[in-house]
């Protein structure tokens, strides 16, 4: 892993089209500005993991189908004691 | 501003009145107002930056996020304290700018923000990640899915029959 040490308002390049400029430094949190091609996707981390859950979730729908929904229902509302 | 449409009671009451084919959920009328924006579209889903809530009532309280570019794209959520009644909303400066909600001020769920868990199906049952909840600014209808840093313990649920299961 390559390691860099920047200071605010301090930036690297990746490539030629990507810059990431070191705006802000608080005691455990850096703010980052990325300046990148509109068509690169530019996310947190985390949020591969929630891409790939939500993938599923929108397949819940089609997967489950009309009748899944309903099960799902009738197992929500006797959880919550909501009447049908 | 944001009411959730409801696929039973919409013609009538709204002035311009428009039509969405959901193949899962048929015809839906909406009105502009109940439009969502989400100016960063959803993990996985980042074209989908038009949303419709859509609320059947003899479904409820299950919420449907109907997107209104991709008729085949919707997800099916329920508000958070459903799942826990104990969950407390605590977001990133970054996802309070993104929400367009004041610095400084707590949201309070049910008045400035609706908060809502994706429901995922995972080996025959439904599992709801609260550490990622799709959030709604009431005052402005915009929607971003924040996920919240440190995760909410418990953060995931399991819908068992006894009820909403912690997992982890």
């Amino acid at each position: 892993m390559l390691v860099l040490r920047r200071r605010i308002g301090e930036a690297i390049a990746i490539g030629e089209d990507i810059e990431i400029e070191v705006m802000e430094i608080s005691r455990t949190r850096v703010k980052l500005g990325i300046h990148a091609p509109r068509q690169l996707r530019v996310n947190r981390l985390e949020a591969a993991a929630i891409a790939a859950e939500n993938r599923q979730a929108s397949a819940m729908i089609s997967h489950q189908g009309a009748s899944g929904v309903a099960e799902m229902l009738a197992l929500l509302r006797k959880v919550s004691g909501t009447p049908a | 501003m944001t009411g959730l449409t409801q696929l039973s009671s919409v013609a009538g009451a709204i002035t311009e009145v428009h039509l969405l084919r959901s193949p899962w959920l048929g015809d839906i009328e909406w009105s502009l107002s109940a439009e969502l924006s989400f100016p960063s579209g959803l993990p996985g889903f980042q074209e989908e930056r038009r949303i419709l809530p859509v609320e059947i009532p003899a479904q409820r309280p299950l919420v449907y996020l109907q997107s209104l570019t991709s008729p085949d794209v919707c997800f099916i959520s329920l508000p958070v304290l459903v799942v826990n009644p104990e969950f407390e909303l605590c977001l990133s400066e970054d996802d309070i700018f993104a929400l367009k909600l004041p610095e400084g001020k707590s949201p309070v769920l049910g008045e400035d923000v609706l908060c809502l868990a994706m429901l995922v199906p995972v080996e025959g049952t439904v599992h709801a990640n609260l550490g990622a909840p799709v959030v709604i600014n009431l005052h402005c209808g915009t929607g971003a899915q924040c996920i919240l840093i440190p995760e909410p313990r418990p953060g995931r649920f399991v819908l068992k029959e006894h009820g909403w299961e912690a997992t982890c």
